[in-house]
């Protein structure tokens, strides 16, 4: 199958065909998914080498259990959101006191960040990462994979293991902690706008 | 707090939502080649296990044979006296091949021989 066609095809085809040693469809899975994978990471943990350690792991989880893996019984986004998240809640419970230090917050990327819209946006990303990060554990898991993500709140309550009432009061909460860390910012921020 | 409140106090979120979902930190080369060299590595072991299971079963056949026929020499024995059984059981012994005279060893009794020694 040539290169575009397999790009179409779904997570679990490819993974199927990933168990079949197709390498073309291990390529395909780890250009797809990284991405995902690692941003959602970082969104939870907040830094960025951690969240890299965190994707090839989950990653390397997938791979193993892609010849078990039961095509249309599970989704593999899911599965995966739900491994990163146990994965992050251990590195985090393992570091002391359970949350990252402010200052282990990344640097906005370099590269492209010129257009003084891209930084204003930059700065906003950066501005709800440092927020996101001093949320309870759950409510930022919540509220990344509800607002950041864009899941629906019975697939969050899958990955979850909550109910949906759980997963909208812990979203509720989560965004009203937002707002109150960044009501300070968001004045700063659109002085940056305005320059 | 109506509906109407919580999303007014929420709306400022938005931005930062799109802002966020607009610049995902975007995974290193490095990163990218690590998980598919694991990948990578991954499916050739998967690859070998699934060729183990496939050729498993004709070798276990074999196996299970072996062992129970107790190895080589055990099974070197077995085909001897399978070979001794099938030449014994085919290839008579020449002194009782005649009719006449299995016949004579076959008529004689104990009885027959007391009577004879009565007639002295």
């Amino acid at each position: 199958m040539p290169f575009d066609a397999m790009e179409d095809l779904p997570d679990d085809a490819l993974l199927a065909r990933f168990a079949e040693g197709d390498a073309m469809a291990a390529r395909i899975l780890t250009l797809r998914l990284t991405p995902r994978v690692m941003a959602h990471g970082y969104r939870l943990l907040g830094n960025r080498t951690e969240a890299e350690d965190v994707a090839q792991e989950a990653l390397l989880r997938l791979w193993r259990q892609a010849p078990e893996w039961r095509p249309g019984e599970a989704k593999v986004s899911t599965w995966l959101y739900r491994v990163v998240a146990n994965l992050c809640i251990d590195r985090r419970r393992r570091a002391r006191g359970g949350n990252l230090p402010l200052e282990a917050i990344p640097e906005p990327e370099d590269g492209q960040a010129s257009a003084a819209e891209q930084m204003q946006d930059r700065a906003r990303a950066d501005a709800l990462q440092s927020a996101l990060d001093q949320l309870p554990e759950r409510q930022r898991q919540a509220v990344v994979l509800r607002h950041i993500e864009g899941l629906a709140n019975p697939d969050i309550a899958d990955i979850m293991d909550v109910t949906v009432e759980a997963v909208e009061s812990l979203t509720s909460r989560g965004k009203r902690a937002l707002s109150a860390l960044l009501a300070g910012r968001q004045e700063e921020l659109g002085y940056v706008d305005e320059r | 707090m109506s509906m109407s409140d919580k999303d007014q106090d929420f709306a400022g979120l938005g931005a930062f939502f799109d802002a966020a979902r607009a610049h995902p930190p975007a995974p290193s080369a490095e990163l990218l080649a690590r998980v598919l060299s694991d990948a990578e590595a991954e499916q050739v072991w998967i690859t070998r296990r699934a060729e183990t299971a496939r050729a498993a079963p004709r070798a276990g056949l074999l196996e299970q044979l072996y062992r129970l026929l107790g190895g080589w020499p055990a099974m070197a024995g077995l085909t001897t006296a399978v070979v001794a059984g099938v030449w014994i059981g085919t290839a008579l012994p020449e002194g009782l091949s005649g009719s006449g005279e299995a016949a004579y060893l076959v008529d004689i009794t104990p009885e027959a021989v007391f009577e004879l020694a009565g007639d002295f």
